[in-house]
């Protein structure tokens, strides 16, 4: 069992790199899903997780397989699409996460486009699904830069954040624009986004995003509770999708994300709060009387 | 006593749409100012204006508070209390003009939280989620943050909807005790009890104009029906 779990780690430096990756991204990009979650636009994480392909592919087209050159690319093209979405909103007044439901459907479109003119579908299915056997020290340092920039800014906007999801106007009534918080944390997003593509793929970076945080929400009700089993479940599912991966000859990116899907189904079962489990055990438990301070 | 704010000849407007012309008016410290009127006669529209939130087509909000002593008490309805914070974190929170993004609070702050939750009746619930609280128990809450803010202006959208008579009486006390102390308060409502109850002023918004009144003027000019809007209040434009 210690062999199964160590051997690869040992043996590999590309798996050794692939963990280091992993755990940088579980480190800030649950946290991050988090809030998300809390503002809900947790399918906004989605969309955004496509808009940035076409940024990626120009990346491709003009420098082939670099990861610098993709993620700055998929960076602008994230970005590019929160602002575009951001704009009409507020130019047509309708809601912006119709604008980015449109704009990510047409960034999607011409990323696919793009990699189909110039790549194989090798390229393609390796850009969308991620491969750990990429990552190189170049990826990693690029990786792990990311994270540690956003857990610093995180760190700095964080009480803001929080007063923010609660009640923008007390914000505003104190002069600070929710918009410009908004448009840096979306930032954040898509930074994290375009730099869990390398190992996850530029679909499923956004599941080692949400499916921890939404796999929080089961067991604590408190923030620091579900920012810090949040990042404990991103973990786990990376270092335990690595090996899987490593070991049935399977794609790092799913592996990764469908064992964080196993952690969210299984806390939707048994968690603590709202489970299906905790539903059926209030239901048979007998009555309180009623709270003193009520 | 002095004006700490003045509205000259304001007029605000939602979109394209019209809603307050030619407002005048000014509001002295240590003075409770009723808000009243049908809904949609603009009364959420002028708490945007005075808070700054709505910028004037025409005319002037003169204030002289400080924007980190000014506070605003929304309707329950506009914040998402599912959110996982506690009361006195919620609390704790009035201190962001002074505290900002990055300083620590203090144990003088934290003392500070406390008595205020004891004023309010809240000490027992102080780490309960904001989620598991009764109406009441929120709008007493969200009036700790003002507390804590020491706000010299305060603004309060329909703060007794939804709330029960017990939440009411302690909200009614700590705003007198807060007017007596020199603070402003301007606060929408709908009830002709609380009205009478609560009020020094009143400043009556009606298709788009706005007429100074008393509390007892008001009651006899309105009776009935206003005291049964307020069991449907809902609307705010």
């Amino acid at each position: 069992m210690i062999d199964w779990l160590v051997s690869p780690l040992v043996d590999f430096g590309f798996m050794r790199r692939a963990l280091v990756a992993g755990l940088a991204l579980s480190l800030v990009a649950p946290p991050l899903g988090v809030f998300l979650t809390l503002r809900g636009m947790s399918l906004v994480g989605d969309a955004m997780a496509h808009a940035v392909l076409p940024g990626v592919a120009v990346g491709f087209l003009l420098a082939g397989f670099s990861l610098p050159a993709m993620s700055v690319g998929g960076l602008i093209a994230g970005l590019l699409v929160a602002g575009l979405a951001g704009g009409v909103s507020r130019l047509t007044g309708h809601r912006e996460d119709s604008a980015i439901a449109s704009f990510y459907l047409i960034s999607l479109a011409a990323g696919v486009m793009l990699i189909s003119m110039r790549g194989s579908s090798v390229d393609l299915t390796h850009v969308l699904f991620g491969s750990i056997l990429a990552v190189d020290s170049t990826a990693l340092w690029l990786i792990v830069g990311v994270s540690s920039a956003t857990l610093i800014v995180l760190a700095a906007i964080f009480r803001i954040l929080v007063v923010e999801c609660l009640d923008p106007l007390f914000l505003r009534g104190q002069g600070i624009r929710g918009g410009a918080v908004h448009g840096l944390f979306l930032g954040l997003m898509v930074l994290n986004l375009t730099a869990g593509f390398q190992t996850l793929g530029t679909l499923m970076a956004v599941g080692l995003m949400m499916l921890p945080a939404t796999a929080a929400r089961f067991w604590s009700k408190r923030l620091e509770g579900l920012m810090g089993l949040a990042i404990a479940a991103g973990m786990l599912s990376s270092v335990g999708g690595l090996l899987l991966s490593y070991h049935a000859g399977l794609p790092s990116g799913p592996c990764i994300i469908l064992l964080a899907g196993a952690i969210y189904l299984f806390s939707a079962l048994f968690g603590r709060y709202h489970s299906v489990f905790a539903r059926w055990r209030r239901r048979v438990q007998p009555i309180l009387p009623p709270d003193a301070h009520g | 006593m002095a004006a700490v704010l003045t509205l000259e000849s304001l007029s605000l407007a939602q979109g394209n749409r019209l809603v307050l012309e030619n407002v005048d008016g000014h509001f002295e410290a240590g003075t409770i100012t009723a808000l009243v009127g049908p809904n949609g006669a603009g009364k959420s529209t002028l708490v945007q204006g005075i808070m700054g939130v709505l910028k004037p087509i025409a005319g002037r909000v003169r204030c002289e508070v400080p924007k980190a002593r000014r506070a605003w008490l929304p309707q329950q309805l506009a914040l998402d209390l599912s959110f996982p914070m506690s009361v006195e974190e919620l609390v704790m929170s009035g201190c962001w003009p002074t505290h900002g993004s990055f300083k620590r609070y203090g144990s003088a702050e934290y003392r500070r939280g406390q008595q205020i939750m004891h004023r309010l009746g809240l000490q027992a619930l102080e780490h309960r989620p904001l989620g598991e609280l009764s109406g009441g128990q929120r709008q007493r809450a969200l009036l700790g943050r003002t507390l804590m803010q020491e706000a010299q202006l305060l603004l309060l959208d329909e703060p007794f909807a939804n709330v029960d008579a017990a939440t009411i009486d302690i909200l009614i006390e700590v705003l007198r005790d807060m007017a007596a102390s020199g603070v402003s308060i301007i606060v929408v409502l709908h009830d002709q009890d609380q009205l009478a109850r609560l009020a020094d002023r009143v400043l009556h918004l009606d298709r788009g104009h706005a007429t100074w009144t008393t509390p007892n003027a008001q009651a006899s000019a309105a009776p009935a029906p206003l005291a049964h809007r307020s069991r449907t209040a809902g609307g705010s434009a």
